[in-house]
């Protein structure tokens, strides 16, 4: 990884207010994205993954959420504290997100090419009938067959596949500088769960753009990304180039989840190994580790103090561990 | 051609409900309602001269055939004369329905209009303080009858000891000027209290929209606060907001503003249908109920018809 | 069963909860109880007994002996402002509950054979009292029941029905096809003790809402109903007060209509944020 990075958090801390009193859904998270990588967001649902995804395009629903401190610059600019006005002008042109939810994402009562059209005349001044034949090459490039036709088509007349399609379309209308994808394929069946993937990561080299990739599933970071972070309860456990995560997971949770993958060669018959015990409340939280309940190589250690990340802040491999493997 | 065979199929369906709203209406109104033997006979009338009436009133025949003689008038719109004014049904209600519709358009549009922009302005500010005074007026205003604020409203603005500045009550209507004197205080009535109801129903209705998975795409893409609102919401919400509205409009077509025609003595349908039921004038409640259900059937056929114009999921069959 | 009724458990004192958290909704709640308190004085005979003795002069200002003065024949207005909060709690209860019960079984009963004729034809009648204007069904229901001091109350009732029926009917399809309503089945539980032992007492969130706002709709209705001419017939309520008012105003004797609007208002007020506070305290979808 060459050059500055594209984005950079640092300490990101998001809490939630709820009646029982407030939740840190991310809790001091730093890693920096660098132009044309990707970086996997890997965890548990709760674990904070797609908070930190909403974090960066500043659309924590507040209240009840807030970025309580910690800092997000963009191409070196800071978003934190930014006016909602100044970050409005950001989404969708230098970074955009794709959800997991292509079924209810698009609005049921405009048809794509309104709502592709709507974005390409707010941020590229095109006419409308520039931004039209704009949007079908977009369509196209996403792999939408008879694009022409598809764009004054309503979303409830597409599959779920297509949906999700039109939405990385939109997403690329403006070249922006990131994506965020969140969970983009779950909704998918898994045929076409493969298909979108692929055109995403082509796409990403095509725009050549940097994308966070969130997601629960290590298949999809394997594919997919350059380097991944894991989070567990808001926390990053390890992060790490792919490779070497794969072949060492160093966090005892890492290793875990990786056990817990069918693998090829596999006895059918045989159980997958899956990691004892349950993910704590984020209101009720342990002092120490908050893995140490599901650890095997827990000790006094780790109920007593939280461990942080190990190593300087830019080598490419740190782990929160304080046994690491 | 697809609508109008639909509209066909749907006219057809709402036979039902024409038969039912008339039924009862029936049953309770004519069956049920005050007996005008008694009225139209002199004294001590005789045995024969009694009969005489009861027949020619349709009261010596058995329920079924009442009825049946009944939606067969509905069919040919022949209502025959009024019992109270002697004044043919048709015509009554013609010269009644416009004054009523008169009287209580200009409040219905202007308490759905500003509430749909309160509700905006509540929905767009929720959980900040101009959504809660919003909220606060909107409660404040459903809490206080309508015939409160009618006679408060009449103090204020027509009493001697208030402004004094429209007439007091009546409908004395041949110009424009005259026009809006006499329903100024009625449609500020209207709307006050139109203005609770709708607005707390509009925002709700726009909240549970903003909540929805596409509004974040929107706001992903950097669409601004406001042009969400108007623009994507608004049109998401059109369905329950014109269910809303167009049911209503049987409703002020019939009843017409019962309430303000009668404070104000103005001579609206509402009036004539109150008056029909309380002395049994069988001609003119029989056009009236007819005509309900009927504009119920029409009602429910132009909702279903402009469902499939703003959301392009429901369709026709 | 037991899955569920925890569920239930949890729901009710988290609703609990938050409710006495809702410090709007708590006021709301001892205003209402404050109402609740003077009603009850006078169904004992504690006060507001000489309602309708003539005690003093016409239209006589607010004195020492007649808080809010007397009226055009001189009764205390004071005294039968307060006698009224009885007649209101009487109208708002006897309509509320009924109309409640009407409703919870009719639209549990539609909802459970949802599809079936006996759904149907309770979905056609609450399109066909819907159709008909509330003030004329009512004043036809007056007129048919001929003078009838609860004509009122029936008219009240056969129209507020339909609502809790609807909201009843919508939670009862979803609730039928949960497992719990399947496993009843499947032990050969009888359709009607399925229906009223196992699903109903699931919709009483949704009873306990709608009956508060039943409450409030009634005596709202009844001021116009008494200024028609069809509401309160013994007796004295605030719509009779108001009623008797409407020419007063315009000689400028404000006592009666003041006193009459002023103390509903504060009933129905008061019960409407509690009855807000209630929804939001057992809503369990939370929309903000």
């Amino acid at each position: 990884m060459s050059g500055e990075p594209i984005l950079s958090v640092r300490d990101l801390v998001v809490e939630f207010r709820t009646e029982h009193g407030t939740v840190r859904a991310v809790d001091r998270v730093s890693f920096d994205v660098f132009p044309n990588e990707t970086v996997g967001l890997v965890g548990e649902s709760g674990c904070g993954k797609t908070v930190t995804g909403l974090a960066i395009l500043g659309l924590i629903p507040n209240p009840p959420g807030r970025i309580a401190s910690g800092s997000i610059r963009l191409a070196g600019r800071e978003l934190v504290g930014l006016p909602e006005g100044e970050l409005r002008k950001l989404r969708g042109r230098e970074m955009a997100m794709i959800f997991q939810e292509p079924m209810t994402a698009l609005n049921p009562v405009f048809t794509i090419g309104s709502q592709m059209i709507d974005i390409l005349r707010r941020y590229k001044g095109l006419s409308r009938g520039q931004a039209r034949a704009a949007a079908i090459e977009l369509l196209a490039k996403v792999g939408i067959p008879a694009p022409a036709q598809r764009i004054d088509e309503y979303p409830h007349q597409l599959s779920g596949g297509m949906r999700q399609r039109v939405v990385i379309a939109m997403a690329l209308s403006c070249d922006p500088k990131l994506i965020v994808a969140d969970e983009p394929t779950t909704a998918l069946d898994v045929t076409t769960q493969a298909q979108v993937l692929e055109q995403i990561v082509r796409l990403q080299q095509e725009f050549r753009m940097a994308m966070i990739l969130v997601t629960h599933d290590l298949g999809v970071v394997a594919e997919t990304c350059q380097r991944a972070l894991v989070m567990y309860c808001g926390r990053v456990a390890e992060k790490a180039d792919i490779a070497p995560l794969f072949a060492h997971p160093r966090h005892p949770y890492t290793a875990g989840l990786l056990q817990s993958l069918p693998r090829v060669g596999q006895q059918a018959h045989q159980d997958l190994p899956v990691i004892p015990g349950m993910v704590p409340d984020l209101l009720d939280l342990p002092a120490g580790c908050r893995f140490a309940e599901r650890c095997a190589r827990r000790d006094a250690r780790c109920d007593r103090e939280l461990p942080e990340l190990d190593g300087e802040a830019d080598s490419p491999s740190r782990v929160a561990c304080f046994h690491p493997l | 051609m697809e609508v109008l065979q639909y509209s066909l199929r749907r006219l057809a369906s709402g036979i039902p409900l024409l038969l039912g709203v008339t039924f009862i209406s029936f049953l309770l109104m004519v069956y049920f309602g005050p007996d005008q033997t008694y009225q139209l006979l002199g004294k001590n009338p005789t045995a024969e001269q009694i009969a005489e009436i009861r027949a020619q009133l349709g009261y010596d025949q058995p329920f079924l055939v009442r009825y049946a003689d009944y939606l067969r008038e509905v069919a040919t719109l022949d209502f025959g004369n009024s019992n109270s004014t002697g004044e043919l049904v048709t015509d009554l209600l013609g010269r009644t329905i416009p004054v009523s519709l008169m009287l209580i358009l200009p409040g219905f549009v202007l308490g759905n209009l500003l509430a749909l922009l309160l509700a905006l302005l509540a929905a767009h500010y929720r959980s900040r303080w101009p959504d809660k005074g919003i909220m606060a007026f909107s409660v404040t205003g459903m809490s206080i009858s309508y015939l409160i604020v009618i006679i408060a409203f009449q103090v204020i603005f027509s009493s001697s000891s208030g402004l004094g500045w429209f007439p007091v009550r009546g409908w004395n209507v041949h110009s424009f000027a005259e026009y809006l004197e006499y329903v100024t205080v009625p449609t500020l009535a209207t709307v006050f209290v139109a203005l609770g109801y709708n607005t707390r129903f509009y925002r709700s209705v726009i909240v549970e929209e903003l909540n929805r998975d596409h509004v974040r795409t929107a706001r992903a893409f950097g669409v601004p606060p406001a042009k969400l609102l108007y623009r994507n919401v608004l049109k998401n919400c059109l369905i329950p907001i014109i269910t809303r509205v167009v049911f209503t409009i049987p409703l002020i077509v019939i009843s017409g503003a019962l309430l303000v025609e009668t404070y104000f003595g103005i001579p609206g349908v509402g009036k004539v249908t109150f008056d029909a039921i309380t002395t049994g004038d069988q001609p003119v409640l029989k056009a009236v109920v007819g005509l309900t259900a009927v504009l119920f059937v029409l009602a429910q056929l132009l909702t279903d018809i402009l469902y499939r114009a703003v959301d392009p999921r429901v369709s026709l069959s | 069963m037991t899955e569920t009724t925890t569920r239930r458990q949890s729901l009710w004192s988290k609703a609990a909860w938050k409710l006495r958290r809702d410090r709007f909704g708590m006021l709301g709640l001892a205003v209402v109880a404050a109402y609740f308190l003077a009603a009850v004085g006078v169904w004992l005979g504690l006060w507001a007994t000489g309602w309708g003795d003539v005690a003093g002069g016409k239209w006589e200002a607010p004195s020492a002996a007649h808080w809010f003065g007397t009226n055009l024949i001189g009764q205390d207005i004071f005294q039968r402002s307060i006698y009224s909060i009885s007649t209101a709690f009487e109208i708002g209860l006897v309509v509320a509950v009924l109309s409640t019960l009407l409703g919870a079984v009719l639209g549990a009963v539609a909802g459970f054979f949802s599809g079936r004729a006996t759904d149907e034809l309770v979905v056609w009648l609450m399109g066909v009292l819907d159709s008909i204007p509330f003030y004329l069904l009512v004043a036809a229901i007056a007129f048919a029941l001929e003078g009838n001091p609860w004509s009122m109350h029936v008219a009240m009732i056969s129209t507020f029905w339909i609502t809790t029926a609807r909201l009843v009917r919508g939670e009862v399809i979803k609730l039928k096809g949960l497992e719990f309503v399947e496993a009843a089945h499947a032990i050969g539980v009888p359709e009607y003790t399925i229906i009223f032992r196992h699903i109903l007492p699931n919709t009483f969130h949704i009873l306990l809402v709608q009956s508060t706002i039943t409450f409030v709709a009634a005596i709202k209705s009844e001021v116009i109903l008494s200024f028609l001419g069809l509401g309160v017939k013994d007796g004295m309520s605030w719509g009779l007060m108001i009623s008797e008012s409407t020419f007063e105003v315009l000689a400028g004797f404000f006592n009666n209509f003041l006193a009459a609007s002023v103390l509903m208002f504060g009933l129905v007020m008061a019960f409407s944020i509690f009855s807000d506070a209630l929804q939001d305290a057992l809503d369990p979808r939370q929309v903000s």
